[in-house]
């Protein structure tokens, strides 16, 4: 008997399963390699790149709260030159495709970040990082006005010849508008939810945990808020859409696929069990095996 | 991996040790290494809890932990014969002194625990090891007998309820006025006591490696959530993967 087909194609990509993980979770992918072969996974999402490095933000920058976490990281990475020479070249071959996060903060720079991974031809996509809670200069102040998104991912689109997902920031009014906007700017997918904004206060110190006082919060506490976010994008835009927010098991990916999303991004559960992707991967399957489900074409968006 | 807990007992004012066994590469284990450990059942937690290996056999592993909060109460409370989901041994750990140097140890509060085995390690390699332990005061005070088998041990409290009264440097103060000399020096504590260490042998060519602290959530270098700066101002160490343990003359305390 043939087994269930977990392959999805997302924008062009051809994936072999519908798992991946969600950026700033899994570094550059070298760490991870060491539990399993990142061949596994449908695909490699790493750590957002900016033009030049960044030490990020003051430590403590995590902290855990009921059913979660929350982190201020601050978009530390070794910067683009890195990447693209130390980086990349590796992840190439590991016979998986490569997302790679870019952020910045002016157009330019995502622009000439997205130009040098897209020209380097060792990346299968661009996600545009529009939604970092952490940085005041950039990131953000992208995700939250449809009017910049739209000429951000517009700009970026131009000099852009993979792929680009735009990845959404939940903390807005109506997620439906962003999402619209980066559709109308030419973004060929999206991935959302990015953080939630959180604050965890010491009692002992009466400060809160986080230097940065502020930090995203992810983890299953944050799922339902990401299903429902998913649901309504799914509504109203045509580009395939990759959800994330809490997923930890076969079941909470499966329930983001019947939302809408076409494929999903794992985060705070690689840390909880480094082989988290692995896991929920085999659990879709057999959800897919016991149900009687030949392909996620079947389910994608059924709860709409 | 599983690891069956054999024992957890109290041993001193908020500090709990607990020996686990079972499948572990105990052969590989480097002094200052660390384990994640998986805390509850379900997903109310979902950060691992970085400790220190303090001791390992070829079929036992021994950590001890403070109680700070829910993570660690949580291990102090589980009994013996249930099961800890464990990752490791995780980071990069004290490069061992040539043979005969002369090596100080220094530890500040539960930042000792990794240096036992340590000392265990230096114990074999340099006739008369130093060791200075320091605590806040006698009721926190724990291992004190294991680690005078090891070396000379000076114990320091605060409040002088144990030992000499005063905080780990005023000991080292007094030992080099009373001509104790040192090749190397280990130290694992609060980042003040580190630093202070630091900076007094900042002008000496004493070598030294400190064992770094942080909040992680990984453990295996991939979110760059524990980090450290360096002198060369080159992009930040991550304390869990490039660390916990560094050269003293590498790190910005």
């Amino acid at each position: 008997m043939k087994g269930p087909d977990l392959s999805v194609e997302l924008a062009g990509l051809k994936l072999r399963n519908p798992v991946m993980p969600a950026s700033g979770c899994f570094g550059f992918g070298r760490e991870y390699a060491k539990y399993y072969p990142l061949n596994q996974l449908g695909a490699v999402v790493v750590k957002a790149v900016t033009r030049l490095p960044r030490q990020g933000n003051p430590t403590p920058r995590v902290a855990e709260v009921t059913g979660g976490m929350l982190n201020a990281i601050g978009l530390a990475n070794p910067g683009l030159e890195a990447v693209l020479n130390h980086e990349l070249p590796w992840l190439a071959k590991q016979d998986v495709p490569v997302i790679v996060n870019v952020a910045g903060a002016a157009v330019e720079e995502y622009v000439e970040v997205a130009r040098s991974i897209a020209d380097s031809g060792l990346a299968a996509a661009i996600e545009l990082n529009v939604s970092c809670p952490n940085v005041k200069a950039g990131g953000i102040s992208f995700g939250v006005d449809p009017g910049v998104l739209k000429n951000l991912v517009a700009e970026v689109k131009q000099v852009c010849r993979i792929p680009l997902f735009v990845k959404l920031t939940p903390n807005v009014t109506d997620i439906r508008e962003l999402a619209l906007a980066a559709q109308a700017g030419g973004a060929d997918g999206l991935s959302l939810i990015n953080t939630l904004i959180g604050m965890k206060i010491d009692l002992n110190s009466r400060r809160p945990v986080l230097a940065n006082k502020i930090g995203g919060l992810s983890g299953p506490a944050v799922k339902p808020v990401a299903v429902r976010m998913v649901y309504e994008t799914a509504q109203v835009v045509d580009i395939p859409i990759i959800g994330m927010g809490g997923i930890a098991t076969g079941a909470d990916a499966v329930e983001f696929i019947m939302a809408g999303a076409s494929a999903v991004m794992v985060g705070t559960a690689n840390f909880t069990n480094p082989l988290a992707c692995p896991n929920i991967i085999a659990e879709i399957r057999d959800f897919m095996l016991e149900n009687g489900i030949k392909s996620l074409d079947e389910i994608r968006g059924c709860a709409l | 991996m599983l690891l069956k807990i054999k024992e957890n007992n109290q041993i001193a004012q908020n500090v709990w040790e607990i020996t686990l066994a079972g499948q572990f590469p105990y052969e590989s284990v480097q002094p200052g290494q660390f384990i994640m450990v998986r805390i509850g059942r379900g997903s109310e937690h979902v950060l691992r809890r970085p400790i220190s290996i303090a001791a390992v056999t070829e079929e036992r592993l021994t950590i001890v932990l403070r109680v700070v909060g829910e993570g660690t109460k949580w291990l102090s409370k589980q009994s013996v014969g249930e099961q800890l989901d464990v990752l490791g041994p995780l980071g990069r750990g004290f490069p061992l002194p040539p043979s005969n140097a002369k090596v100080l140890v220094v530890g500040g509060g539960i930042g000792s625990p990794p240096l036992y085995l340590l000392s265990s390690k230096l114990q074999a390699l340099t006739p008369d090891l130093d060791l200075v332990l320091g605590f806040r005061t006698k009721s926190e005070c724990f291992w004190t007998d294991r680690f005078s088998q090891l070396g000379n041990l000076v114990i320091t409290t605060d409040d002088g309820s144990a030992g000499r009264a005063g905080n780990v440097l005023d000991a080292v103060e007094g030992m080099l006025q009373s001509g104790h000399k040192w090749d190397y020096v280990y130290a694992c504590g609060p980042q003040p006591m580190l630093r202070a260490l630091q900076q007094y042998f900042s002008e000496t060519a004493v070598q030294g490696y400190v064992s770094l602290e942080e909040r992680m959530a990984c453990g295996v270098g991939a979110c760059y959530g524990c980090v450290c700066r360096t002198k060369d101002d080159a992009f930040s160490k991550r304390i869990c993967a490039d660390g916990p343990v560094f050269d003293w003359n590498e790190v910005i305390l």
